[in-house]
């Protein structure tokens, strides 16, 4: 599947399937790093941790700058190379590479601060030439990696000292630090053969790599906190069924992203583990505000009101989620907090479909397709739900291949997808007048203003709460009916713990995991 | 005679070089517009488009394609660049062991097969093409079920030891060729049945079952060399066969093979990887006939003493 990252992909709107595999934007759970695997007792050293995460052989590549199509491939990355920033628990970048950041007055140059005690595998210390280089070489791969970096102007930037690398960003940029979360993998400058896989300064380094397996040993000459694990093996295996297959008999410790149904069977049969990543997944049905019925508000009211969430949540995702408020970004810090829950209330929403002119009911075809589990059927149940008020919605089941060339931002009313994107790349992609992909077709001129200033103020808590003011309209008025978020599910063997179940690529850095023998 | 089956076989691969690129055309969706989808402008997108050479004409694209095969140069992958024939040779050990046992345990089954139905005076053909009519994930979810999560003796799901090869532990092709060979075995001692039907009425055999030889030795001495062409013939056809059903057998054991390199390229439209990737098993399959009908001939040729009418036949067509 397609993994492109950030940027480029916030400034000219976004394949859902990207942003499904990224997750990076997301931001915000209310768990803490490295913490759903409970933790009885001390860390255990040593031991090889077996890992199946999802593998797509044809996106494989050895090359941490391009598409990062292989989950496979990102986990090693995200072994074997620093980067500047890391995703933190509450959803605001940590220090990696980078020690420390800050910014000028217009938050369009940062200056980061590396840490001086990192060395590459072959011995030779990480400097800002090295970071530099391989920025730019993000920057310039843009075709393959969907312009990760677009909104910096690699150009602009320079390195003043051995440990100090300065970026300039083509606006004002507040969240720079954030854009460089787990995607900035820093190798040696000058590396251009990416053929076998070049050498970093992560916490593991590779020794062997086949077609399905990476074995990575501890870097003892990591700067960082020794890691408990002696050895780690990545396998890539496509299949979800075959992956939680592979932890059920006790072939691997851990599978990456199964599905709920998996799930379900594996804690039936006895002795595994879930790690639950809150904030995953996402099918909202999106409605076209410039188009009949949906340009009258009282009808996206009303569809909304006759949703029962939690039939859905417990039917798409098997309970392995929440109920949202038709908002798409419910685990943003920018989030408001206050903010009435929608219920189901069908007196009101036949009210309000009758003084909207369609007291005889409505016949309407609701586009749907079976790219991720639950699409359909999300679809089928939230129809049966609408016919309980009088409108008769025929679901249509389209090909995957083509669902997101042909129906996705192109019909009017269709199940879209958000996997963890957050609120303000969801707005640059689909939320403003200029959004290349406005699904729902939502122009609101005080919204993008409102919007633009928040991205100019530097202090979060400032920032998040104008983007919190401006949700309240999109609630409001908006054309989705987000009806609830599925969990990421992972599935381990009893005795691993200290896996990561934070948001976005969060859960690629596993370096902290240990296991009880 | 050698060369033009040679000619015919070169025909083929080149007639399925067209099917093989016709058919990647047919896809709807090219690497551009879904990489794309959703992210760019339609401009953007031809763009896109021109940097992979897709604008260029059908038959441009089929003639640079067919001249780079030619040279052994497949062409790079769309969406990692690596060359397509690092991709295909990284994944082949895995599919070519794979169909190797399958094919393997399939010859033995379908003999096993033929004798036991033979000793049971044909009953069992029914079971039999009943068996061929099974789909594969049907065989897989129940061999899964009985043979590992039942019984705890192979493997749910073939990860491979580090390097790649399977042999290194080879309980991890167990269950993906016995899933492929179970149906096609089935289908091959369906097919080859009634020749061994047609071979027990001739008056040689049933002349020796008269002189009251053991039935073992009537089997091997007088039916088997008329067994021998056809048989070689619905292997070649069965090698194909499970070639084709490597795309499923691999996905559901995660076994790292070609099929699943196949599947996953056509999800993104990678069309290098994907014509590598089906050109390859055609390719095999082509040759694996044309093997089995020099085998064939070089059977007829030695000439054996029951399989006198069988030696008339190639005299008068060679």
């Amino acid at each position: 599947m397609l993994t492109p990252v950030r940027s480029r992909l916030a400034r000219r709107g976004a394949l859902p399937l990207a942003i499904a595999a990224l997750l990076l934007a997301g931001c915000g759970t209310d768990t803490t790093t490295g913490g759903s695997t409970d933790e009885p007792g001390t860390p255990v050293d040593g031991g090889t941790l077996r890992y199946v995460v999802p593998g797509s052989p044809a996106t494989a590549s050895n090359d941490p700058h391009g598409g990062l199509g292989n989950e496979s491939d990102l986990m090693r990355f995200a072994l074997t190379y620093d980067v500047l920033t890391v995703p933190g628990a509450d959803g605001t970048p940590q220090p990696r590479l980078a020690q420390t950041w800050e910014a000028n007055q217009s938050l369009d140059r940062w200056t980061f601060h590396l840490r001086e005690d990192a060395t590459f595998t072959d011995g030779e210390p990480v400097l800002a030439k090295d970071v530099l280089y391989s920025l730019t070489r993000i920057a310039d791969k843009a075709a393959e990696n969907y312009g990760r970096l677009a909104d910096f102007d690699m150009a602009a930037a320079s390195a003043p000292d051995d440990h100090t690398v300065v970026l300039a960003t083509r606006a004002p940029m507040a969240e720079a630090p954030k854009a460089l979360e787990s995607i900035s993998f820093v190798v040696p400058e000058g590396s251009t053969d990416f053929a076998e896989p070049v050498g970093g300064s992560g916490p593991f380094r590779v020794t062997e790599t086949d077609a399905q397996t990476a074995v990575l040993l501890r870097n003892d000459d990591w700067w960082g906190e020794r890691p408990h694990l002696d050895r780690i093996e990545i396998r890539a295996v496509a299949d979800p069924q075959a992956r939680a297959a592979a932890v059920t008999s006790g072939q691997a410790d851990v599978a990456g992203s199964v599905s709920p149904a998996a799930v379900k069977a594996a804690e039936a049969g006895g002795d595994v583990q879930v790690v639950r990543r809150k904030g995953v997944t996402e099918y909202p049905i999106i409605m076209r505000l410039d188009s009949a019925p949906f340009d009258d508000p009282r009808v996206r009211e009303a569809f909304r009101l006759a949703t029962d969430r939690q039939a859905l949540v417990d039917t798409v995702f098997l309970g392995y989620g929440q109920i949202a408020n038709d908002l798409p970004t419910p685990y943003d810090p920018s989030y408001p907090q206050d903010l009435t829950q929608r219920t189901r209330d069908l007196d009101r929403a036949k009210e309000l479909l009758e003084e909207a002119g369609h007291a005889d009911g409505l016949k309407l075809t609701l586009h749907t397709t079976t790219s991720y589990p639950g699409m359909d059927t999300a679809a089928t149940l939230w129809a049966r739900q609408l016919a309980e008020v009088g409108v008769e919605v025929d679901v249509k089941v389209e090909p995957a291949d083509t669902y997101w060339t042909a129906i996705y931002a192109k019909k009017d009313f269709y199940v879209g997808y958000y996997g963890g994107i957050s609120f303000p790349d969801l707005v640059r992609v689909g939320l403003l007048a200029a959004s290349p992909t406005n699904e729902t077709a939502w122009r609101n001129a005080s919204f993008d203003a409102e919007f633009n200033a928040a991205m100019g103020i530097l202090d979060p808590a400032e920032r998040n709460s104008k983007l919190a003011r401006i949700q309240q309209d999109l609630w409001r008025d908006g054309g989705y009916v987000v009806w609830g978020v599925g969990d990421g599910l992972d599935l381990t063997s009893p005795g691993v713990h200290g896996l990561p179940d934070g948001p976005g690529f969060q859960r690629m850095f596993i370096e902290r995991a240990w296991k009880t023998r | 005679m050698i060369v033009r089956r040679l000619t015919r076989t070169a025909l083929l691969v080149l007639a399925a070089t067209v099917v093989v690129f016709a058919a990647t055309e047919a896809l709807p969706g090219d690497a551009a517009s879904l990489r794309e989808a959703g992210r760019a402008s339609p401009e953007q997108v031809a763009q896109a488009r021109e940097q992979l050479g897709l604008d260029q004409p059908v038959v441009v694209r089929y003639l640079r394609w067919l001249s780079g095969l030619l040279q052994g140069d497949l062409g790079s992958s769309l969406s990692s660049g690596r060359p397509v024939s690092d991709l295909l040779g990284q994944r082949l050990p895995a599919t070519a062991s794979l169909v190797a046992v399958a094919l393997g345990t399939t010859a033995l089954l379908t003999v096993a097969g033929l004798i036991v139905t033979q000793l049971r005076r044909g009953r069992g053909g029914m079971l039999a093409a009943g068996l061929a009519a099974v789909p594969q994930a049907v065989y897989a979810a129940a061999l899964g079920a009985l043979l590992s999560a039942t019984l705890g003796w192979l493997p749910a799901v073939s990860l491979l030891p580090p390097g790649g090869n399977p042999w290194q532990d080879p309980r991890t092709l167990v269950l993906p060729a016995l899933t492929l060979a179970l149906p096609s075995a089935a289908y091959a001692s369906t097919l080859l049945r009634g020749v061994l039907t047609d071979t027990l009425r001739r008056p040689h055999v049933v002349d020796a079952y008269r002189r009251g030889l053991p039935p073992m030795l009537v089997l091997l001495r007088h039916v088997r060399p008329f067994l021998v062409v056809p048989a070689l013939q619905v292997l070649a056809l069965t090698a194909g066969w499970l070639a084709a059903g490597t795309a499923l057998v691999e996905t559901v054991y995660g076994l790292p093979g070609l099929g699943g390199l196949l599947v996953s390229a056509v999800a993104v439209r990678d069309i290098p990887v994907v014509q590598g990737a089906a050109l390859m098993p055609v390719v095999t399959v082509l040759l694996g006939m044309l093997l089995a009908d020099l085998a064939a001939a070089a059977v007829h040729r030695t000439g054996r003493p029951a399989t006198v009418r069988s030696a008339r036949t190639v005299e008068s067509s060679s």
